[in-house]
């Protein structure tokens, strides 16, 4: 049961609310299903509406999203069409008008696919407390071992053209949570893979940095011997779950065939 | 507990309310302003009986608190047609029989409404995309679909300047 929803303007008020044990509300698509069961406990929020976190800068190739920026807001962004596909896989359209940046990186399995693509994309966020604010990679955020602090922005590169891939397996085409996802950011030099950064969504606890992926592309040309191999090897650092979606033995079964596709593009 | 004043543009007239924080968009429409097209379906974001346009864009509007969007403006499927006039949505809706039992239709219409606003002549990928967050038990999906083209087609038919621009 909701007792109090503030809306208060800027950062430092939201801030200074959030010490008095009162839970911020981004979006509230993960959040508000929980709140309009009559039966959840008494809870007071802090929505972000009007915190003045919901826009988007890009300089010198540099993207900074406001941790309130909506997924339309990013997925209508011409400068933002790397994440388009992303966007594009994640819930339903008046779903994606209300959720934000900054709530994904707090969804829970099975969902949070644009977090799988900012842990690739090497995505860092700043956080604000009482303190100041500081930065922070996604991927210490979210290890969860940081103090309670505010999302204020999340701010990453955006990567060479063609290096970035992502693909989504679900059960539908258009909203439906995730089987497997994979991003990655893959850099070739004369037909070798230099570097390679995996994220996978859908078949851990959270979000999956496959280095052991990682480590099985780099040095090889990008072709199906190699990915075949980079997915042995994930299979070792994956720990899929049962879920209404799929079973864990169906997504380990598929994970290999996805990583390929994404990665090959066949 | 705040019991707030919210005030909402809603369908174009002004409006206000006294909004508990558990008040949401959908509580305020319904229980507070009488306006019963916007369902309550799953109340989790996920049916899409609910969704209304919020400043323009369509939203699942059991997940919005109504205190946070004080000052906005809404648009539901009472504010489509023309007196008896109904909207070109909503009469392809009736012609091509796409509504069943009907429950979810104001959801289905408005999410079409907010996908033929941004493009006008839209393939069927993006028909199912736009309505993939809106539900229909009857499983009538097919007709749905159709009755979009046809209004797709009927507007730009009547306004060819309007859809040229929204091509842009």
């Amino acid at each position: 049961m909701l007792t109090e929803v503030h809306v208060p303007d800027g950062t430092a008020a939201v801030v200074g609310l959030m010490a008095t044990g009162a839970r911020v509300l981004a979006g509230g698509t993960s959040l508000m299903p929980s709140l309009n069961d009559h039966a959840s406990p008494e809870t007071e929020l802090i929505s972000l509406r009007r915190a003045g976190l919901g826009g988007i800068r890009v300089d010198g190739g540099v993207v900074r999203l406001g941790a309130a920026a909506t997924l339309s807001r990013i997925e209508r962004d011409a400068r933002l069409a790397v994440l388009r596909p992303v966007v594009r896989s994640i819930a339903s359209v008046p779903v994606r008008t209300l959720a934000t940046a900054g709530g994904n990186l707090f969804a829970r399995r099975p969902h949070g696919d644009l977090t799988v693509a900012l842990v690739a994309l090497d995505a860092r966020v700043t956080l604000a407390d009482s303190g100041g604010t500081h930065e922070l990679p996604v991927e210490d955020l979210l290890a969860g071992t940081a103090p309670p602090a505010l999302v204020t922005e999340i701010v990453f590169g955006l990567p060479a053209a063609g290096s970035f891939r992502y693909l989504k397996a679900s059960r539908r085409r258009f909203n439906s949570a995730s089987l497997v996802t994979v991003a990655a950011t893959v850099t070739e030099v004369d037909g070798v893979v230099s570097a390679a950064r995996v994220a996978l969504g859908g078949v851990g606890p959270g979000v999956v940095r496959a280095v052991a992926v990682e480590r099985a592309l780099i040095g090889s040309p990008l072709d199906v011997p190699a990915v075949r191999r980079a997915a042995e090897a994930g299979l070792g650092e994956i720990s899929p779950a049962d879920d209404a979606y799929a079973s864990a033995w169906y997504r380990a079964r598929v994970f290999p065939v996805h990583l390929r596709r994404a990665l090959l593009g066949h | 507990m705040t019991i707030r004043i919210v005030s909402l543009k809603v369908n174009g007239v002004g409006k206000a309310l006294m909004a508990e924080p558990g008040t949401t968009l959908l509580g305020a429409l319904r229980e507070h302003l009488g306006l019963m097209g916007a369902k309550r379906g799953c109340a989790q974001g996920a049916c899409g009986s609910c969704t209304v346009l919020l400043d323009g864009e369509p939203v699942v509007s059991c997940l919005v608190p109504a205190v946070t969007v004080d000052g906005a403006s809404v648009g539901t499927v009472e504010g489509l047609a023309d007196g008896q006039r109904l909207s070109d949505v909503q009469q392809a809706f009736l012609d091509g029989f796409a509504t069943q039992c009907g429950f979810c239709t104001p959801g289905m219409i408005m999410s079409a409404e907010a996908l033929l606003e941004r493009n006008a002549d839209p393939t069927d990928e993006e028909i199912n995309e736009a309505i993939s967050g809106n539900v229909c038990r009857c499983t009538g999906y097919e007709p749905i679909v159709s009755a979009i083209r046809t209004a797709a087609a009927v507007r730009r038919a009547a306004s060819p300047a309007r859809s040229r621009e929204a091509q842009v």
